[in-house]
């Protein structure tokens, strides 16, 4: 364990309306994210949600463990996306390397164990 | 593009050939507020109070600069990868300044990736915030256009 203790367990359910929420303060209103027809007739056979809403929890995570509202100068984040997200997904957040290492290594996963989103991140 | 989020276009008709590398766009003016940082420190879309910008207010800067700048992402565009560096907090109130420009062009595995960069200052100039998206574009070569 780090000196900063436990990384959280931070998961978030994604629901249309978080989703509806994401597009309205980022201005994407792909129709990938709120629209179920044109969703539904993509390649990914309905809505997905944008991609930052599945790092959100590591996000999240981050500020929890540090004891901070904004991330310090010098962190940097690197972002992997591997799959979509979709409305109904409960994703969560876990370290997947050691809470000392630097970078650390952490990975974002649904439910159904799919891991959505990989991360590694330095944060001073 | 614009100067106004809501008259820009919803998805970008911009075509991986049109792309111009390392040309600057902006900078575009986004407020933080209160509610937009609130909104984002803890589940999306539940307030919260905050003084200084969460982490996550920085992809949505990227997300409007990107609709500002070049209508959004293309309708079939696949985010891959992101990254931020944070050089300093940006406090709730601040008006924050948002450049972008292609970083880069190239194809890999036969397909298109646009790496687009982004830099966000407070008021006075001082870097809050750099970071890039890499976007599979849908139009460029091995891609069917208007995916």
């Amino acid at each position: 364990m780090s000196a900063r203790g436990e990384f959280p367990n931070v998961s978030e359910t994604v629901t249309q309306a978080s989703i509806d929420a994401y597009a309205e303060l980022s201005g994407d209103f792909n129709p990938l994210h709120v629209d179920p027809v044109a969703a539904a007739a993509s390649e990914f056979g309905g809505i997905i949600a944008h991609g930052p809403i599945a790092l959100h929890a590591f996000l999240r995570a981050a500020t929890d463990w540090l004891g901070v509202e904004a991330l310090p100068p010098g962190s940097r984040v690197a972002v992997t996306y591997r799959a979509p997200t979709r409305p109904g997904d409960t994703i969560g957040c876990a370290l997947t390397g050691a809470a000392d290492a630097d970078p650390l290594e952490a990975a974002c996963v649904s439910q159904d164990g799919t891991t959505v989103v990989t991360v590694r991140a330095t944060l001073p | 593009m614009t100067d106004a989020i809501d008259d820009a276009p919803a998805l970008s008709a911009i075509t991986y050939d049109e792309l111009v590398v390392g040309k600057r766009i902006g900078p575009f003016e986004e407020r933080v507020t209160a509610d937009l940082a609130g909104r984002l420190a803890g589940p999306i879309g539940e307030p919260r109070t905050v003084a200084a910008a969460p982490p996550a207010v920085f992809p949505v800067l990227f997300l409007r600069a990107l609709r500002r700048g070049l209508g959004g992402i293309p309708a079939g565009g696949i985010l891959a990868k992101q990254e931020l560096e944070f050089h300093a907090p940006l406090a709730v109130g601040t008006t924050a300044q948002v450049t972008m420009w292609i970083g880069a062009k190239e194809v890999r595995r036969e397909r298109p990736f646009v790496t687009v960069e982004f830099d966000v200052r407070d008021a006075h100039g001082v870097q809050a915030v750099s970071g890039r998206k890499v976007i599979v574009w849908p139009t460029g070569p091995g891609q069917e256009a208007g995916r």
